[in-house]
């Protein structure tokens, strides 16, 4: 084939192109790390990296999920831990109180202690995590436990047998703290006949007698009583005037997504874990009784009371074993994200980024190859016959 | 007639050839590097020989004329090659253009947007009252949106510019037809006495050359010395000594229509998928047929990004109610039915959504309005404000041909639940997201200036709304991973799709692009090996010529000294 000058320049040329070329693209994806600059670069895997990073963000965002569900968790769990433990203590009260070793100024002690314990075990079921409620359900913006309006408790009947007494409640309350007012009826008899003393001490000190009257007889600071049918001397009942504690959050459990289609229950509604809804596992509820009972000074009630302390524990503690049982899942979780994190981060390199080794020795070879092309090309370029003529 | 005036004439005839050799092969040195030159060559003959008694007897050498190296297939080969390379490579260039607006190699693409935004539908949820959890999300939306739109903006540009491109090639076409008529004619009048005007010839070649690189052709040389340059259709842009022009219009459907303007003023609008080849092709081609499939895909990813979030967001309730709301989609009329009406009418169901109002912040009444895609605007208006319930609590009007809800009390605000109708979606009330297409996608305006409307939770049956409620914002967390659109791919998948696309066709254009460019330099050397010029060639032939011409001149010395020789026999 003739050989043209045009042919022998031009090839000088695009050779010496395409090597440079080469040496920018590698001299490229060394500066900057990454393997492809542009997506029509290497599309397939362009496009395998944009999968890889999707999943790595999502991975990454679980995992700061998981933070959030665990502070929940931890944070409930403590607040129920806490509340059991003061209703461990509560229980322990109530068991000395229940036997007839104590008197009443011991009693009204205790129920001092009680009401104690009812504020703390509220305070501790107001905790806020990063300003929220968290025993409160959605309404996590309010405190989900608050005293509601004083309320006059129907009398407790302790009646000697033959007795036929009844009575009913009422009044509206003027004082400022909770109290138990205890009436003793002294004179058997109906309305007109029969005499009652009252006492607020749990029985230290009485009022001096009075007859029953036919309608409502004002006890004490707007407390009233109806008392009706025939007495027995020796009939006693008590009326317990106190400001019951009330959930005003809702039942809505509050949720975290920790994986794809994978959600977790982090919180625990305050009337089911704690109270508040006069429900049977209610620990307001039940220590109110409790302090009713020892402001009566009455054992038997302490010890009813002492039943449904143990029922209560016994519930609490199948909700923090939940608790933990959630925390460990966490923790598993997190292991597992800290996993798929790595092995994900390690792909989207292997994919995408510069094995500085290799490019290295490549660069070298192209350096060689145009170094070894420019000199080629000068030998070519200097030849002529002209030189020889 | 022999003698020694027949060596005087075979010898002035000798330098006369030599002379003329030194000169091709100046020439041709002069024009070592002329594009389109092909190298000339003298052709030789012996001039016809005399009778003479010892026989024929040889006359010396006769110039039959000069020839060009030429190989005219290997150049149509060329021609046709060239035509392709400049269209891959028009097309290349553009496509790398369009890939670098989805380069997702570099931080900040579409894609890791689309996965922060969801992130940060995930830290509401962990959070779904908190400020900072809700201004993030704002932001993120923001970017977004800017992301696709400036996408959208940018293939609008990109379509643009190649429209700004093919008048200039156009006219240029144009050109080269003109001086391919023009030449053909000075070929026809030079070639009039016998000889070829290589020159002439070597022009019209390169601007057929040219042509190609501009638009596919094909040429006939007819034995007159006329070239006629067709095509690929058929349609002739040069023919014998005429030529006819290109020109182009912008269709009505915004596509570039080419039409070929031939004798008599007939014209014809040349399909853009019959084109072949050359750069006019790629430009046209690359805009008409190529960047819209992309616009197309980008538009409907859009806007299943605003069907999915608007229908989740439209379920739900913020941390505040409205105590108004105007629709962000306007009807083209109050009167006809919703469903061809509206921009995303096609997504309403018959169903019914509920309104729940509340008075001093806490619930006090809630009705259900039904909705059918055949109900107009109006009737919606109409269908909420004589509401047994509440009618006498909102009103609703239309608003710019939009849906228009306020409560007549300003201690009362409303908010939405329970839309199985996607309604409120359509209508662009309650909604995340405004827009329907890449390029006008955003951020609901009232959103945006009332961070607490973003609906993180969801109205109960109560009515009862709280704070710390994040169902809404988890189930907006989980479109991620939902499939989306009839091929059942996540959103993130989607985008990717298009971009490996994108990425495919960029890269496969740009493989054509040095296939045909390595084709081209092995036919351009095939060419060259013909027609090329080589100086060490050309010095050997001058070399030649001049010693043969110092041949000649000895001879006329020669015969010189022999007429002396003769002439001095007489003294």
């Amino acid at each position: 084939m003739r050989v043209t000058m045009s042919t022998i320049f031009h090839n000088i040329q695009n050779n010496l192109q395409n090597l440079a070329e080469d040496l920018q693209s590698i001299n490229a994806s060394i500066s900057c790390g990454k393997k492809y600059q542009r997506i029509s670069d290497n599309p397939v895997d362009v496009g395998a990296i944009l999968g890889l990073t999707t999943e790595e963000g999502q991975t990454v965002q679980y995992d700061r999920n998981l933070e959030t569900a665990k502070g929940w968790l931890s944070v409930t769990l403590s607040a129920l831990q806490d509340i059991t433990d003061i209703v461990r203590a509560s229980t322990g009260l109530a068991n000395q109180m229940a036997t007839g070793t104590y008197n009443a100024a011991q009693r009204q002690a205790a129920a001092q202690q009680i009401q104690g314990y009812l504020e703390e075990i509220m305070q501790v079921g107001n905790t806020k995590f990063e300003g929220q409620h968290i025993l409160a359900g959605y309404s996590t913006d309010s405190p989900p436990f608050i005293e509601g309006a004083w309320d006059i408790r129907p009398p407790v009947m302790h009646l000697q047998s033959g007795s036929t007494g009844t009575a009913v409640s009422g009044g509206t309350y003027t004082g400022t703290e909770s109290r138990t007012y205890l009436v003793e009826v002294v004179a058997g008899g109906g309305v007109g006949v029969g005499t009652y003393r009252v006492s607020w001490d749990g029985g230290q000190s009485w009022t001096t007698p009075a007859v029953i009257p036919a309608g409502a007889a004002a006890l004490r600071d707007g407390v009233e009583v109806t008392m009706g049918g025939t007495w027995v001397a020796g009939d006693r009942f008590s009326i317990s005037v106190y400001q019951p504690i009330v959930y005003q959050g809702d039942t809505h459990n509050l949720e975290i997504t920790v994986g794809a289609q994978n959600r977790l229950k982090v919180n625990e509604i305050g009337s089911e874990a704690v109270g508040g809804d006069l429900g049977t596992h209610d620990i307001f509820q039940i220590l109110a009784q409790l302090k009713s009972s020892l402001e009566a000074n009455d054992p038997n009630g302490a010890g009813a009371s002492l039943e449904r302390l143990r029922s209560y524990e016994s519930h609490s503690t199948t909700i923090l074993a939940g608790l933990g049982a959630s925390l460990d899942r966490v923790t598993m979780k997190e292991s597992i994200f800290g996993t798929l994190k790595d092995e994900l981060a390690r792909q989207i390199s292997d994919r995408g980024d510069t094995d500085l080794v290799t490019a290295a020795n490549l660069l070298k070879a192209k350096e060689t190859a145009y170094q070894a092309a420019l000199l080629s090309s000068s030998k070519v370029m200097g030849m002529s016959l002209m030189d020889y003529l | 007639m022999s003698g020694i005036s027949n060596i005087l004439q075979i010898a002035s005839q000798a330098l006369l050839t030599e002379q003329l050799g030194v000169e091709v092969t100046g020439h041709n040195i002069a024009n070592v590097d002329t594009p389109g030159f092909s190298r000339q060559r003298v052709n030789l003959i012996t001039a016809t020989p005399v009778v003479s008694p010892a026989g024929p007897l040889g006359r010396g050498v006769k110039v039959l004329g000069i020839e060009r190296a030429f190989d005219p297939f290997i150049t149509a080969r060329l021609n046709e090659k060239t035509s392709l390379l400049a269209d891959y490579q028009t097309r290349s260039d553009a496509l790398e253009q369009v890939a670098a607006f989805f380069n997702e190699t570099q931080a900040g693409g579409v894609n890791e947007l689309l996965s922060q935004f969801f992130a940060s539908w995930h830290d509401l949820a962990d959070n779904p009252a908190g400020p900072g959890e809700r201004q993030a999300l704002l932001q993120q939306g923001l970017t977004l949106c800017d992301a696709f739109n400036s996408r959208a903006n940018q293939l609008v540009q990109e379509r643009q510019f190649l429209l700004q491109q093919v008048k200039p090639v156009i006219e240029e076409i144009n050109e080269h037809t003109a001086a391919i008529a023009q030449l053909t004619r000075e070929i026809v009048e030079t070639e009039s006495d016998g000889h070829a005007a290589n020159d002439l010839r070597d022009k019209r070649e390169l601007e057929i050359s040219r042509l190609s690189e501009l638009i596919g052709v094909q040429t006939y040389t007819a034995g007159d010395g006329t070239v006629s340059v067709a095509l690929s259709n058929g349609r002739p842009l040069v023919q014998g000594v005429m030529s006819f022009d290109l020109t182009y219009q912008v269709n009505p459907a915004d596509q570039v229509e080419v039409i070929w303007q031939g004798p008599g003023g007939t014209t014809e609008i040349l399909d853009s998928s019959t084109l072949t080849g050359g750069k006019l092709t790629a430009l046209v081609q690359t805009r008409d047929l190529v960047i819209p499939t992309y616009q197309q895909e980008l538009d409907q990813l859009a806007q299943d990004l605003i069907i999915a979030v608007n229908n989740q967001h439209s379920q739900g309730v913020g941390l505040s109610l409205f105590s108004q709301t105007k629709g962000t989609y306007q009807v083209t009329d109050p009167t006809t039915p919703l469903g061809t009406s509206l921009p995303l009418g096609s997504e309403i169901l018959a169903g019914s959504f509920q309104i729940f109002v509340d008075r001093d912040g806490a619930p006090l009444a809630s009705g259900t309005i039904a909705i059918d895609p055949s109900l107009s605007l109006n009737d919606v208006v109409t269908s909420i404000n004589t509401h047994p319930v509440l009618g006498g609590l909102l009103t609703a009007s239309v608003e710019y041909n939009s849906l228009k809800i306020f409560s007549n009390l300003s201690s009362d605000t409303f908010g939405f639940a329970g839309d199985d109708s996607h309604a409120l979606t359509a209508l662009g009330t309650n909604t995340f997201f405004a827009g329907d297409k890449a390029y006008t996608l955003d951020v609901n305006a009232w959103v945006l200036a009332d961070p607490d409307l973003i609906a993180a939770g969801q109205i109960d049956a109560t009515g009862a709304h709280a704070v710390g409620d994040n169902r809404n914002a988890l189930a907006l967390a989980d479109l991620e991973g939902a499939p989306v659109g009839p091929g059942g791919l996540t959103f993130g998948e989607a985008y990717q799709r298009l971009v490996m696309t994108l990425g495919l066709e960029a890269q496969d254009a740009a493989n054509q692009e040095t296939f045909y460019q390595g084709l081209v330099e092995q036919l351009a050397n095939m060419r060259d090996a013909v027609s090329g010029v080589s100086l060490d060639e050309e010095l050997t032939n001058l070399v030649k010529f001049q010693r043969a011409y110092q041949a000649a001149a000895r001879l006329v010395s020669v015969a010189d000294e022999l007429y002396q020789t003769l002439l001095a026999i007489k003294r």
